[in-house]
C-alpha cells in the first residue's frame, strides 16, 4: 500500500526539480534555436548566477530577491560577451561556437575558482519556513524556485508571442535569411536570446544555490540534465523542453524515492534513447532546426 | 627522455642509479643530502577540481608543521639539520596528471617522499612507485595491494574506523534499534557502506532497507531524504558523502521534520550546518573527525606535537577552512621524521624500512601496528585507535577512543563479508 505522505511529498520534490531544470533547459533551447549553437557553457552560467548569489547575498549581505535580480543581469550580461566574442565571429561555424563554448567553460570555473576557492560556499538560508501538508513538508525556499518558473516561462511565453522582438526572434529562429530580408537584424536577435537564455540559467542558479553546494564543478550536472532534456523535447522547442524537464523530474524523483539514486540515472537516459528510437527528433522537435 | 625512462629492460636499480648520477652530475637536489639541504617532501594530491578540499587544507596544514619543524632546526638526520620543504603538485584527481606529477617530483625535484590523496589517482602513479622505489603515502588504504609494496597508509583506515562510531552509539544509545543509509556511487561511498554494515550488524542495528546509493553527480537531495525517512527510521547514516552532500543532506533531513540520530563518517565545516538547521537538530550528531582544540587531544597519549597550538595557527591563517584532512598529512610527517631521524638518512628504502621495523608505529591519536593483510593483501596501514566525535551545544567534542583492531578481531569475518558483497577486498578491485 502507496503511503499518501510519501507520495505527497515525492510530487513536491518533483515539481521543485521539474522548476529549475526547466528554467536551465529553456535557456539552452532559446540560444540553440536562435543561433544554432549548443552553449555547453550553459551550466557555467548556472553556477555564475549561484556565485551572484555567494558575493551579493553571502559575502555583501544584499537582501536576497536583490541580489537574485542582479545576478539575472549579471549572467545576462556575461551571455552577451558570449554573442560578441564567442558566437558571432564564428556563426558560419556550429562547431566552432560549440568548441569556442567549451574553452567559454573552462575561463568560467577558473575564474570562479580563483574568485572563491575551491571549496563549496557557505550560503545563510534565505528563509527556514516549511509549508506542512499533512506529513509531507515543502520549503517555502523551494517554492520560490517553483514560482519564478512558473512566472519566468510565462513571460518568455507572452514575449515569444506577443510582442514584436519575441516575433522576431522566432522567425530568426525559423528561417534566419528570411528575417534578414525582412529587415530583422539577426545580430539583435542573437543578442536578446543570449541575454534572456543566459539569465534565465543564472537565476536557476541563483535561487537554487542556498539549496545546493555551490562550487566551481556545479553546473556539470546540470548541462547533463539539459542535454537529455532537450533531446526528449525536441532540440529547438520550448514546450518540448518544458515538458521534457516535467517528465524527467518525475520520472527521476520517483525512481530514487522508490527504487535507487543511481538506477534514476539510468532510467533518465532510457527514456532518451527511447524517445530517440521512436522520434528522433524528439516529443516535440521537427526535422527542421526549430 | 620520458620514452627513456619508460624502455622495455630498465629496472629500478639502474633507474635510480642513472638518476643519481644524472642528478649529482647536474647539481639537483635530492640524490644526496649534503650537510644543512633541505629535504624536500613531494606533495601530490588536487589542489583544485572537485576534490580539492581533501589535499589544499592538507598542504596548508604542512606548510604551519613545516614552519614548526625549520624553528626548531629541521629534521636531524645523523647529526646534520636540515630543514624541510614541500614541493606541491597539483594532479587535479587525475590518474594522468598524478603520474606527470610524481614523474616531475622524482626527477626534477629530487623529492625524498610523495604523499598523495590516493584512490583514483594511485593506478596511474603506481608504475611510477613500482620502477623508482620511491616511497609513496596514501590516505585511503584501500589502494594497497600485495603489489605496493612502497605505499603505506599511516594516517587513516579509513574506512574501517567508522565501526568505532557505530560501536560508541550502540552502547550508549541501545534503544535506537533501526536504520537507513545512503552513499554517492563511487570508490569512496562503497566500502565505507560495506563497513558501516558490518558495523550496524554487529552492533545488533538492523538495516530498514539496502543502503541508498546515489550518482555522485546529484544535486538535489530531496528525493533521497524522502526515501530514507519513509520507513521513520531511528538511525539515518550519511556514510562517508563528501561534504557537497553531507549539508544538503542534514537541510533536507531537518527540512523533512526529521529528530532522529545522524551518524556520518564527516561533518567538515559543521558550524554552517547549524546555520542551515539548528543547534538543537545537530546536537548528537556523530562523525569521526575531532577539531584539534579539542582537550581530548592533550592526553599523552597523543603523538601529534601541540594540536591545539596547530588548530589555532591553521584557523588565523585559514579561519574557517578546518576539515578532516588538515592535519592528516602534517601527522604523516610526523611519522615520516621519526622514522628518518631513526634511520638517520632520507632515503625511501631506508625511512620505510624504520618506519616498519618493529610492526608497530606511533599514530597520531596512539600508539598503533602495522595492519591490514586481511582486507588489503599487506601490512602497510598503520592502525590504532580512533576518536568518535559527537556535537554538543554547537562543538565537535571527542566522546571517546575505541581501538580497531580489537573490533576487527570481534566481527572481522562481518567486515570481510560485506567487503567482499561490495567487491572492495584487494582481489576484488580491479
Amino acid at each position: 500500500m502507496l503511503d499518501p505522505d510519501l507520495l505527497v511529498q515525492t510530487v513536491l520534490n518533483s515539481i521543485y526539480a521539474a522548476s529549475y531544470i526547466s528554467l536551465v533547459a529553456v535557456g539552452l533551447v532559446l540560444i540553440f534555436g536562435v543561433m544554432g549553437v549548443i552553449n555547453f557553457a550553459h551550466g557555467e552560467l548556472f553556477m555564475a548566477g549561484a556565485y551572484a548569489i555567494v558575493a551579493l547575498y553571502a559575502d555583501m549581505h544584499m537582501p536576497f530577491l536583490a541580489a537574485v535580480a542582479l545576478g539575472l543581469v549579471f549572467v545576462g550580461c556575461l551571455g552577451l560577451l558570449m554573442e560578441r566574442a564567442l558566437f558571432r565571429p564564428l556563426r558560419d561555424n556550429p562547431l566552432g561556437g560549440l568548441v569556442a563554448s567549451i574553452g567559454f567553460l573552462m575561463i568560467l570555473q577558473a575564474l570562479a575558482t580563483i574568485g572563491f576557492g575551491v571549496r563549496m560556499e557557505h550560503i545563510p538560508p534565505v528563509t527556514q519556513k516549511v509549508i506542512s501538508l499533512g506529513n509531507a513538508s515543502f520549503p517555502l525556499a523551494r517554492l520560490y524556485v517553483v514560482i519564478a518558473a512558473i512566472v519566468l516561462l510565462s513571460a518568455l511565453w507572452i514575449f515569444l508571442k506577443r510582442t514584436r522582438f519575441g516575433w522576431a526572434l522566432r522567425a530568426s529562429a525559423q528561417d534566419p535569411q528570411a528575417a534578414e530580408l525582412q529587415g530583422i537584424s539577426i545580430a539583435r536577435t542573437a543578442q536578446i536570446a543570449m541575454f534572456i537564455g543566459a539569465g534565465m540559467a543564472g537565476i536557476a542558479g541563483a535561487l537554487t544555490a542556498p539549496l545546493v553546494s555551490v562550487n566551481p564543478h556545479m553546473g556539470h550536472s546540470v548541462i547533463v540534465t539539459a542535454f537529455i532534456v532537450i533531446i526528449v523535447g525536441g532540440v529547438g522547442s520550448l514546450e518540448g523542453a518544458i515538458v521534457a524537464s516535467i517528465a524527467y523530474a518525475f520520472v527521476h524523483t520517483f525512481v530514487t524515492t522508490f527504487y535507487d539514486g543511481v538506477i534514476a540515472d539510468i532510467v533518465g537516459l532510457s527514456l532518451m534513447l527511447l524517445v530517440l528510437i521512436v522520434k528522433p527528433t524528439g516529443l516535440f522537435g521537427s526535422a527542421d532546426r526549430a | 627522455m620520458f620514452s627513456k625512462f619508460r624502455a622495455p629492460g630498465l629496472t629500478r636499480r639502474t633507474f635510480l642509479k642513472s638518476t643519481a648520477a644524472t642528478a649529482a652530475a647536474a647539481g639537483l637536489p635530492g640524490a644526496a643530502l649534503a650537510a644543512g639541504d633541505p629535504i624536500k617532501i613531494g606533495f601530490l594530491a588536487p589542489l583544485t577540481g572537485a576534490v580539492a578540499a581533501w589535499g589544499k587544507p592538507g598542504l596548508d596544514g604542512c606548510e604551519i608543521w613545516a614552519e614548526r619543524v625549520n624553528e626548531a632546526g629541521g629534521i636531524d638526520l645523523g647529526g646534520t639539520k636540515h630543514p624541510v620543504e614541500f614541493v606541491a603538485y597539483d594532479n587535479e584527481y587525475d590518474p594522468a596528471k598524478a603520474r606527470t606529477g610524481a614523474t616531475k617530483l622524482i626527477r626534477e625535484d629530487g623529492v625524498s617522499f610523495i604523499m598523495m590523496l590516493g584512490g583514483d589517482t594511485w593506478p596511474g602513479v603506481q608504475p611510477v612507485a613500482d620502477k623508482t622505489g620511491m616511497l609513496f603515502s596514501t590516505l585511503l588504504p584501500s589502494d594497497l595491494s600485495p603489489d605496493t609494496t612502497t605505499l603505506i597508509a599511516p594516517a587513516e583506515v579509513h574506512p574501517i574506523y567508522n565501526v568505532t562510531g557505530v560501536d560508541w552509539l550502540a552502547e550508549n544509545r541501545p534503544e535506537l534499534k533501526t536504520a537507513v543509509m545512503c552513499a554517492q556511487d563511487d570508490a569512496l561511498g562503497l566500502p565505507s557502506v560495506a563497513t558501516y554494515l558490518a558495523a550496524f550488524e554487529a552492533a545488533g542495528i538492523e538495516m530498514q532497507d539496502e543502503p541508498l546509493l546515489f550518482d555522485p553527480a546529484t544535486t538535489d537531495f530531496a528525493p533521497v531524504v524522502t526515501r530514507l525517512l519513509s520507513g521513520n527510521p531511528d538511525i539515518v547514516c550519511l556514510d562517508t558523502c563528501y561534504s557537497d552532500y553531507v549539508h544538503p543532506i542534514a537541510e533536507q533531513l531537518f527540512q523533512q521534520g526529521y529528530e532522529g540520530q545522524i551518524i556520518s563518517c564527516t561533518a567538515d565545516f559543521y558550524d554552517q550546518m547549524i546555520d542551515k538547521t539548528s543547534k538543537e537538530f545537530m546536537e548528537g550528531f556523530i562523525f569521526q573527525f575531532p577539531d584539534f582544540d579539542d582537550p581530548a587531544l592533550n592526553d599523552p597519549r597523543i603523538n601529534f606535537d601541540d594540536p591545539n597550538g596547530f588548530y589555532a595557527e591553521y584557523n588565523k591563517r585559514f579561519p574557517g577552512q578546518w576539515g578532516a584532512v588538515s592535519w592528516e598529512y602534517a601527522s604523516i610527517m610526523d611519522l615520516w621524521r621519526s622514522a628518518a631521524e631513526k634511520a638517520g638518512s632520507a632515503d625511501p628504502d631506508a625511512v620505510l624500512e624504520a618506519m616498519l621495523a618493529d610492526g608497530t608505529g606511533k599514530h597520531a591519536f596512539g600508539d598503533a601496528k602495522w595492519w591490514g593483510k586481511d582486507l588489503f593483501g599487506i601490512d602497510h596501514a598503520l592502525v590504532g585507535d580512533w576518536p568518535v566525535v559527537v556535537i554538543e551545544d554547537g562543538k565537535a567534542t571527542i566522546k571517546g577512543f575505541r581501538n580497531i583492531p580489537a573490533w576487527y578481531d570481534k566481527h572481522g569475518d562481518l567486515l570481510v563479508k560485506h567487503m567482499q558483497a561490495y567487491d572492495q577486498m584487494w582481489d576484488q578491485r580491479g
